[in-house]
């Protein structure tokens, strides 16, 4: 009892501990804060490029792409760790935009079929329209009469369109979603999210918008056309919906969706890598949605379009009815740049890459193509093994460092320690004179030190919490403040600083802190207990 | 003064048993080059409920010899017997225990501890007794207990006060009521009065005194005041390393 008693007491009267408590208490804010920063931002790049891209992806070595595909998919569909709907073409190309000549821009032109892409990558939970203003508005829980009307949750007399987003002149009071309301909410999401389409939301708004962009020449016909123009999905980059300094998406307005792009891309020779400039293509489309991946590279400058429009512009679409010189049938094989495929649950994500590497080889022989120029197949770790290394080497040479700086903190608890027990001389040999073991004097001082170490502990995580989950205003107010920005998108990937902390690493953390600063106390504490009791009773 | 002795002496309860018994107890310590034997073989009985005084020039070792029979030092050589053990031979631990349940000390200069109050300086001895169960149990029977000592000694009022906050007198009214708090078969105190002035030393004397007669307290006292030592049942003199009858 008098061990307890006597650590509470030092605890509370000794400021001088307070000095090894804030030194644990700000060692293991530190590292939490690092740790989780750093841990935070491969979790995320593992699971956003996880989630833009397929398990294993069979990628083009040339800008033209690769032919043969529809029957590497075929095969690799019989796989058993794929199966049918798992294997996906996409097209990958750069392009020009104009959208509606207030803004012109190089982009990455990217081109899924939309109703597939769901089954290999994660992209239909990116989009806004569709899925994500579901979410949010059920997040946020109460809504304005306008943002239901603008949610499809109500719909006004006569009206012929909703608008989607609500006027920012609007004060309307919001009230609580309805349990109906949520259920509603819940499956508009989840219908975006199974349906995802490149489809014109409000078709009949096209005619008065294109009217306005019309060529003076031929203005009839481009307003007749418009209805019939493609839809594209934009990374919020590319249509300035940008972050606040408070870290919230601003710029999403209804004229968004109303203004028509061209978008020029080039068709490269298959049989090489010249570009003909007469293979140039400008198409007319309209902005249906816009994708919110959080990887930067892919917000800030792409656009997606239908796949089947992209591979007709680009010249990769094939000719079915071609013919050689010498007139007999010589069809040319559509071409994609990518085979993005999903592995099933409990399938090894290696085993299934070396499966389709030997389809795609054997596709290409059977062809008589030179397995040369096949495409490469690898896993999505494979293609940003470079950079998760990268992450993965930074964060253990992160935490090599702190762990050496903590042994600061460590040193510095056995010199305030070993001055406690120094001062204490006599009151040990006291209590060692009224029945104290050695035992209960270095379990005092070893209790002395734990209790630091589970307070300082203690209070480094929640300090670091409080960090953690605040970066992005820490942030933002660090930037206002003195004009600091320390986490670039550009070299980080991501526009919002990672926030989240794997309990894993935090208990490893906070029991390091712990251990420490028992370690730090454990020699004081065995001096302490080596005292001889009159020695310490005579100590001055 | 030695009728003094004697009239002490005839207080002494010659009947009652030997409690604590030291036989050709030794002592040295080594100073730089020269060593200091200080004590050559002590001799000494004391029975239940006796009030020994030990006297002695300051430096003659008196202290030394407290402390080994109160089981906080070594001896060379010699054998201590305590209530039929043997001190000298036993573990730290057997040591340590009966420091804490079987005896208790006074010392010249309180050696309270500062950082708590009256009342918990009085019972860490409970509290180094009993484990956090054993004592959360008796918790209230103990305060109680701590609570009375104090206010026999004068110092009820004083309960929540600091070390530092108390006369000298008081502080070791405190440490005789920590002493006394598991209830010692021998008390021990060390010149507990030198470092008061007269009158406060002569009230701890009192106090001692009074534990002895109505309590049948077995008190050894070391002081180098021959006055204050008159007043034990017993006087010896500790001379030359070695216990001799005061004259």
């Amino acid at each position: 009892m008098y061990k307890l008693h006597l650590i509470l007491k030092y605890l509370r009267k000794r400021r001088i501990a307070w000095v090894s408590l804030a030194a644990v208490m700000l060692c293991t804010t530190m590292v939490l804060v690092v740790i989780s920063v750093m841990g935070g931002w491969l979790r995320m790049f593992t699971a956003s490029f996880q989630g833009l891209s397929g398990e294993v992806i069979v990628s083009a070595r040339y800008p033209s792409g690769f032919p043969y595909y529809q029957e590497m998919a075929e095969r690799i569909e019989q796989l058993p760790g794929v199966g049918p709907g798992g294997v996906v073409p996409v097209i990958r190309t750069f392009g020009l935009i104009n959208i509606g000549n207030l803004k012109g821009d190089g982009v990455q032109v990217i081109g899924y079929p939309i109703d597939r892409i769901g089954a290999v990558n994660a992209f239909p939970q990116s989009l806004w329209r569709q899925h994500k203003r579901y979410l949010e508005a059920l997040d946020k829980g109460e809504l304005t009469e306008t943002e239901r009307y603008a949610l499809g949750l109500k719909q006004r007399e006569g009206e012929r369109w909703p608008s989607f987003v609500p006027p920012l002149e609007t004060e309307e009071k919001a009230t609580p979603l309805t349990d109906a309301e949520r259920r509603r909410l819940q499956e508009l999401a989840e219908q975006g999210l199974a349906n995802p389409s490149y489809a014109l939301p409000y078709p009949d708004l096209v005619y008065e918008t294109a009217a306005r962009f019309a060529s003076p020449r031929a203005p009839d016909a481009y307003v007749k056309s418009a209805p019939r123009w493609a839809g594209m999905i934009a990374g919020i980059g590319v249509i300035e919906i940008h972050r606040d300094e408070r870290g919230r998406l601003i710029g999403r307005s209804d004229d968004l969706y109303q203004l028509p792009v061209k978008l020029t891309v080039m068709a490269i020779d298959p049989g090489g890598v010249t570009v003909d400039l007469r293979n140039k293509s400008e198409r007319p489309y309209w902005i249906v949605d816009d994708s919110h991946t959080g990887v930067w590279q892919y917000d800030a400058n792409t656009v997606y379009v239908p796949f089947e429009i992209l591979q007709q512009d680009l010249n990769m679409a094939g000719v079915p009815d071609a013919t050689d010189e010498a007139g007999n049938p010589a069809p040319v094989p559509p071409r994609t740049s990518e085979l993005h495929i999903r592995v099933a649950d409990g399938h090894d994500m290696n085993a299934v890459r070396d499966q389709v590497r030997s389809i795609v080889l054997e596709v290409y022989r059977q062809h008589g193509m030179s397995e040369r120029t096949a495409p490469n197949v690898q896993t999505w770790r494979d293609t940003q093994a470079v950079f998760l290394n990268a992450i993965e080497k930074e964060k253990l040479l992160v935490t090599i460092l702190f762990c050496i700086i903590s042994l600061v903190a460590v040193f510095l608890i056995f010199c305030i320690f070993y001055m406690i027990v120094v001062e204490k001389t006599r009151d040990i040999g006291i209590i060692k004179a009224v029945g104290a073991t050695r035992e209960g004097v270095a379990s005092i001082f070893l209790g002395y030190g734990l209790a630091i170490g589970l307070v300082g502990a203690g209070l480094g995580l929640l300090l670091a919490w409080l960090i953690v989950s605040n970066i992005n205003e820490l942030h933002a107010w660090l930037g206002r403040v003195f004009h600091l920005q320390i986490w670039d998108p550009q070299v980080y990937a991501f526009d919002t600083i990672p926030s989240t902390m794997d309990p894993v690493e935090v208990a490893w953390i906070m029991a390091v802190a712990v251990v420490s600063s028992v370690l730090g106390s454990l020699i004081p504490a065995l001096r302490a207990a080596s005292l001889e009791p009159i020695e310490a009773l005579r100590y001055e | 003064m030695s009728q003094t002795t004697e009239q002490s002496a005839s207080r002494a309860p010659t009947a009652s048993k030997v409690i604590l018994q030291a036989q050709g107890l030794a002592k040295h310590f080594v100073m730089g080059e020269s060593v200091i034997h200080v004590l050559k073989g002590v001799d000494l009985a004391v029975r239940e409920g006796e009030f020994v005084a030990i006297e002695g020039r300051s430096g003659s070792g008196k202290s030394t010899l407290l402390h080994i029979m109160g089981a906080l030092d070594d001896a060379d050589s010699g054998t201590l017997m305590f209530d039929g053990r043997d001190l000298l031979g036993a573990s730290g631990r057997e040591r340590s225990r009966i420091r804490n349940t079987e005896f208790g000390f006074v010392f010249q200069f309180y050696h309270l501890l500062p950082e708590l109050n009256v009342t918990e300086n009085v019972l860490i001895s409970a509290m180094v007794q009993h484990g956090w169960l054993a004592y959360m149990r008796q918790r209230a029977q103990l305060r109680q207990r701590a609570k009375d000592i104090l206010a026999e000694l004068g110092l009820g009022h004083r309960l929540r006060h600091r070390p530092q906050q108390l006369s000298g007198g008081e502080r070791q009214r405190v440490a005789i009521a920590r002493a006394l708090m598991n209830q010692p078969k021998v008390l021990f105190a060390d010149e507990p009065t030198g470092n008061l002035d007269s009158e406060t030393g002569r009230q701890i004397m009192d106090v001692l005194e009074t534990l002895h007669r109505e309590h049948k307290q077995t008190i050894i006292m070391v002081t180098h005041d021959r006055a204050l030592a008159r007043e034990a049942d017993r006087v010896l003199v500790l001379n030359n390393g070695r216990l001799e009858k005061a004259q």
